[in-house]
């Protein structure tokens, strides 16, 4: 337990002292709340959710998975590895540190939408979001992890990554009403890991409700997050793919 | 006989298709310094990696301190300090941080004072709040080594400690393995610089292509192949002459200097005076190269040990 939190004293102060990682978690999400603000602050109720949602979804995919690659490309991994410490320790620590940096990043652009925006959030709403929040994070983290299980090079990684975060951050009803897209792709989308996260997260934050749909949407939500998870266990790799 | 730290049996690795040891024995003794020399591509590296755990073999067994590394490779790895050829420390750590964690790994707990103890022993004490990317190249390997026995382990193993050094800071890391060995630890360490290999070790292992052709002390490997020493001097003396006089196995002149091979260099060059005083000659600029883990290397695989590099 101490070897335990040792280690995540590190991987916390690693993330801190990193100027990357600084801006695009904490600075990047408030940003994005002031440019969605500007072009439409009479949707920011619409808008808040999304923005939680899509920023979730890149954190997840991308900005969670960096310094890992990081540190397999440099060979930290490797040295790591040469230890007794169990890969499950490492990986854990890893993960509780960027999960409480999504949930921190998720309370800052609820913040910035209840202060700046007059978005209605109470106590009960908050209850309910952030479990909401916290499940889409796991889920997105660990689709990020098969990628940079799949993937050679960290660049690669992200480009992967970026791609699937922006198609999946269009038509998931996070900024445009799922109504706005063609016919057969709106059959689609129900299916997809980010929609059901959307639906959970703004029903809750909004009107403190679970979503009409809420059991589907927690079945397909946890297979994806299982199943992934699964996947990018079996993927992990200390060593960069030569 | 002193207990044995190291057991490789029958080691065989693979990349893939590639073979990187094909076959390795080898045992190390407590409290030596043992070194692993051979060029680059050798298997130097593989062969560490498949001590420490972080290779599979494709045959063979690896013991540490007596714990098979392939049946119980967590307790192997808390007999083991290391140092990696290409080593990267956790990014953003201060010194005196890297150093805690890293021992932490192995569920040993130092205190601040333990910490500076060990930085003071690697001349990096005043550099403990300095964050390790911060550091020179010879700051960092110190630092690596640091790091190494910060879990206070009985074998280190040092992957090529000394490569990318200017010599000065190459000499500080001598010292620093030199003490380490002093207090009783086990010292494996690997290098293509055969100056490296004499200065520090007691025992070698000469490996070439995923083979250890020869292991030995490093006098014991020189004397085996029974090498001659090269004299050479400022004479002019018939090499017919020269080619017969005690010990000498072959004589040549290259420009105005006579090279003469021979078993026994001594018994060589008071010939070779008298010869030169019957002929009224004079001798000067005399030279005297023993045979070294150079030649050696050249004898058993055919190749210049520095070729590949
Ligand atoms: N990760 C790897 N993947 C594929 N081949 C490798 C890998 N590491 C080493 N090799 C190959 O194995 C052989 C031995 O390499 P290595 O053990 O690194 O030698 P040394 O440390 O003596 O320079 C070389 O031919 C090298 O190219
Ligand atoms: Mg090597």
């Amino acid at each position: 337990m101490k070897r335990f939190l040792i280690l995540t004293k590190a991987m916390t102060l690693m993330h801190l002292r990193n100027g990357y990682v600084l801006f695009w978690n904490f600075a990047f999400p408030v940003l994005l709340m002031f440019i969605y603000g500007a072009i439409m602050s009479q949707f920011m109720d619409y808008m808040t959710p999304g923005v939680i949602v899509l920023n979730a979804l890149s954190f997840g995919l991308v900005s969670s998975s960096t310094m890992m690659l990081e540190m397999r490309e440099k060979s930290v991994l490797r040295r790591l590895q040469a230890t007794p410490l169990p890969a499950g320790h490492l990986v854990g620590s890893y993960l509780l540190v960027n999960i409480i940096i999504g949930i921190l990043q998720s309370t800052l652009i609820i913040a910035t939408g209840a202060l700046l925006y007059k978005v209605p959030v109470s106590a009960a709403s908050l209850l309910l979001a952030y479990p909401m929040i916290l499940a889409g994070l796991l889920a997105f983290m660990a689709l990020g992890g098969i990628i940079s299980g799949a993937v050679a090079k960290s660049g690669a990684a992200s480009a992967i990554g970026m791609t699937v975060y922006f198609s999946l951050m269009f038509i998931s009803d996070m900024i445009f009403p799922l109504d706005m897209l063609p016919g057969w792709l709106q059959n689609v989308v129900p299916y997809l890991p980010a929609y059901p996260v959307t639906q959970l997260v703004r029903s809750a934050l909004l009107d403190a409700s679970l979503d009409a749909n809420w059991v589907s949407h927690f079945v397909l939500l946890v297979t994806y997050g299982a199943g992934a998870m699964l996947i990018a266990a079996k993927l992990f790799r200390w060593e960069p793919k030569a | 006989m002193s207990q044995t730290m190291i057991d490789v049996r029958n080691l065989t690795a693979a990349y893939g298709s590639l073979t990187a040891l094909n076959g390795v024995n080898l045992t190390v003794a407590k409290g030596e310094i043992f070194g692993l020399l051979g060029p680059n591509g050798a298997g130097k590296t593989t062969l560490l990696a498949n001590v420490e755990g972080l290779h599979k073999p494709k045959q063979g067994e690896v013991h540490v301190g007596g714990i098979s590394v392939q049946t119980d490779a967590a307790a192997a790895k808390r007999q083991l300090g290391i140092q990696l050829q290409k080593t990267a420390l956790l990014d953003d750590l201060t010194v005196a941080e890297l150093v805690e964690v890293y021992a932490a790994l192995y569920e040993v707990y130092l205190t601040s004072k333990e910490i500076d103890a060990l930085l003071a022993r690697f001349d990096l004490v005043e550099k403990r709040n300095t964050l390790a990317r911060r550091l020179s190249g010879g700051q960092q390997q110190r630092l690596a080594l640091a790091v190494a026995i910060a879990n206070d382990p009985q074998i280190v193993l040092l992957d090529e400690p000394t490569s990318a050094l200017d010599p000065h800071a190459r000499r500080a890391v001598w010292d620093v393995i030199r003490q380490l060995h002093d207090e009783g630890r086990t010292i494996v360490l690997t290098t293509h610089s055969m100056e490296e290999a004499e200065a520090l070790c007691g025992r070698i292992a000469i490996i070439d292509r995923g083979q250890i052709v020869a292991c030995d002390t490093p006098s014991a490997l020189i004397a085996n192949l029974q090498l001659n020493s090269m004299l050479k001097a400022t004479v002019e003396l018939p090499l017919e002459q020269v080619r017969t006089l005690p010990e000498v196995s072959n004589a040549r002149y290259t420009g105005q200097h006579l090279e003469v091979e021979t078993a026994r260099p001594e018994v060589t060059l008071t010939a070779l005076h008298e010869l030169a005083a019957r002929s009224g000659r004079s001798i000067r600029d005399v030279m005297l190269r023993q045979p070294n883990l150079e030649d050696v290397f050249l004898k058993l695989t055919g190749h210049a040990l520095a070729e590949s590099n």
